[in-house]
C-alpha cells in the first residue's frame, strides 16, 4: 500500500518504459496520486505528462496544479468532459477538447496527434479515470478502447496509468478488464 | 527464393506521407494508380489530398492540384496550416495549383455540354501539363464536377479511361475526388468512375450515438494488399491521424 507521493513515484521509477499501470486510488488519495506522477515521476524521467480528464475538467486540475506550484510546461490535458457541460470554459494552449467521452477514438487520435507534436521526448498518459469512462460507454467497448490505446502506447515506450477511483463506483467488471490489459496494479491510499 | 520474386514483382510504392494511410495499404499506393477518393462533403477528401501533395512536394515530387470548383486561392487559404508546410514549394513550384475554369478558357472548352472531341482535347491538355511540369501527383478536385459537363455515360468513361491511362503512362499518381450524397449506395455519383479506377478510398460521417466521426476505408486498391477496415481519422497541424474504428459501439 503506497502512502504518499514520493512512495508512488518510487514504484513507478522501478517500472520499465511501456508499462500499463492499473493505479486505484482509495479514500482522498487523489491529489497525492497526481503529484506523485505529475511533480516527482515525470520531470524525474524528463518525460511529458499528457492527462485525459474524464472525471473532472481540466481547468479543475490546472487550478490544483497551480495552488501546488506545478510547472505546466510538459504537461498537456485531453479533456473529455468540459463540452459536454454547460456554460463557457476557459481556454488554455496546453489543452485539447474530445466533444464527448463516448469519442473514445477521439481520445487516441488527441493523444496521438500530442505524441507527435512533442517528438524526441517520452511521455506518460494518464487516463483519469476508467470509472469515469465507464459511466459514458459500456464494458465491451471501453475494454477494446484500452487494449488498442495501451498496445499503441507500448509500442511508443510510454507509460500508461489508469487511474480507477473506489469513489467513482468500482466494479469487479472494471477490475478484470484492467487486469487483461495492464502489467501492474498499485494501490494508494486507504487503510 | 520465393521472397526474391516476390520483391520483384512488388510495385513500386507512392508514399503518402499519411502514416496510417501507407500502414493501411502496405506501403503507400502503387505508383500510377489512378485512385478514386470518394465521399460527402465534409469528410476531409480536400485535406487529405493536399496533404497527400505537400508530403510528395516536401520530398522533391513535381505535384499538382487542379481545383475545379473552389478558386485555388480560396482553398490555400482555408487549409489547415500544417506543421511541415513550406511556403517554398509554391514558389519553387514543386507545389502548384491550377484552377480547372482556366484551363478550360484556355482550350475554348467554353459549352455547356462537352463533346467526345472536347474529351479529347482536355485529356491531352492535362497530360502535356503533366509533362511540362514533370508531375508525379495529381490531384482533381472533383472528378464530380468536371463529370457534370460530359453528362452521358460513355463519355464520362472515356474521360476517365483517358486521363487515367495518361497519367499511368506517365508514372504519375492521382487522387480524383468524388462526391457522393451521404446515403449514395455507390462510390461515385456516376458509377461509372468506381470501375474504372485503380482504387477507391472512401470517407465518410458516421453518426454514433449522437457523435459524429469522421471515417476512411480503403474498398479497392489494385498493385498491393490492404486493410479493408474502416479508420476514424483527424484533421490535425501535423496531418491526417487515423485509428481503427472501435467495433464495440456498433451493436
Amino acid at each position: 500500500m503506497i502512502k504518499s507521493p514520493a512512495e508512488l513515484a518510487e514504484e513507478l521509477h522501478e517500472l520499465p518504459p511501456s508499462s500499463a499501470i492499473d493505479l486505484r486510488i482509495q479514500g482522498d488519495s487523489y491529489f497525492d496520486a497526481i503529484r506523485g506522477i505529475v511533480d516527482i515521476f515525470a520531470p524525474k524521467m524528463n518525460v511529458d505528462v499528457i492527462y485525459i480528464t474524464v472525471a473532472i475538467p481540466s481547468h479543475s486540475i490546472i487550478d490544483v496544479l497551480k495552488i501546488l506550484e506545478i510547472d505546466l510546461e510538459h504537461i498537456y490535458f485531453v479533456d473529455c468532459v468540459s463540452h459536454i457541460m454547460i456554460g463557457a470554459t476557459k481556454k488554455y494552449d496546453n489543452v485539447f477538447y474530445v466533444e464527448s467521452p463516448t469519442m473514445l477514438e477521439n481520445i487516441m487520435l488527441k493523444v496521438e496527434y500530442l505524441m507527435r507534436k512533442t517528438e524526441g521526448r517520452n511521455s506518460v498518459i494518464i487516463l483519469d479515470a476508467i470509472n469515469a469512462l465507464g459511466i459514458h460507454n459500456n464494458m465491451r467497448i471501453l475494454s477494446e478502447f484500452l487494449h488498442i490505446m495501451i498496445n499503441n502506447l507500448r509500442a511508443k515506450d510510454a507509460y500508461s496509468i489508469v487511474f480507477t477511483m473506489d469513489e467513482l463506483g468500482d466494479t469487479e467488471e472494471v477490475h478484470n478488464m484492467m487486469k487483461l490489459v495492464c502489467d501492474t496494479t498499485i494501490t494508494i491510499g486507504g487503510e | 527464393m520465393a521472397s526474391e520474386k516476390n520483391s520483384s514483382l512488388e510495385r513500386e510504392r507512392c508514399l503518402t506521407g499519411i502514416d496510417g494511410l501507407d500502414n493501411i495499404l502496405d506501403g503507400g499506393i502503387p505508383r500510377g494508380n489512378t485512385i478514386l477518393f470518394t465521399g460527402s462533403c465534409g469528410t476531409g477528401k480536400t485535406t487529405l489530398s493536399l496533404e497527400f501533395l505537400v508530403h510528395g512536394a516536401l520530398a522533391g515530387e513535381n505535384s499538382l492540384f487542379i481545383s475545379v470548383t473552389e478558386s485555388s486561392d480560396k482553398l490555400t487559404r482555408n487549409v489547415i496550416p500544417y506543421d511541415f508546410f513550406e511556403e517554398s514549394l509554391i514558389k519553387k513550384g514543386t507545389l502548384v495549383f491550377v484552377d480547372m475554369p482556366v484551363v478550360y478558357e484556355r482550350l475554348g472548352l467554353t459549352s455547356v455540354e462537352f463533346s467526345l472531341e472536347d474529351v479529347d482535347t482536355l485529356v491531352r491538355a492535362l497530360g502535356n501539363l503533366v509533362d511540362e511540369l514533370s508531375i508525379k501527383r495529381l490531384v482533381i478536385d472533383s472528378i464530380t464536377s468536371v463529370c457534370y459537363r460530359l453528362k452521358t455515360e460513355e463519355k464520362i468513361r472515356e474521360f476517365i479511361l483517358k486521363i487515367g491511362k495518361a497519367l499511368s503512362n506517365r508514372g504519375c499518381t492521382s487522387l480524383l475526388i468524388s462526391e457522393i450524397s451521404p446515403s449514395a449506395d455507390r462510390y461515385s455519383l456516376y458509377g461509372v468512375e468506381e470501375a474504372i479506377a485503380d482504387g477507391i478510398v472512401l470517407m465518410g460521417n458516421l453518426e454514433r450515438r449522437g457523435d459524429l466521426l469522421r471515417t476512411l476505408q480503403v474498398v479497392k486498391m489494385r498493385g498491393t494488399t490492404h486493410s479493408r477496415a474502416k479508420y476514424v481519422l483527424d484533421l490535425t497541424p501535423a496531418g491526417v491521424l487515423l485509428v481503427p474504428l472501435l467495433k464495440g459501439g456498433s451493436g
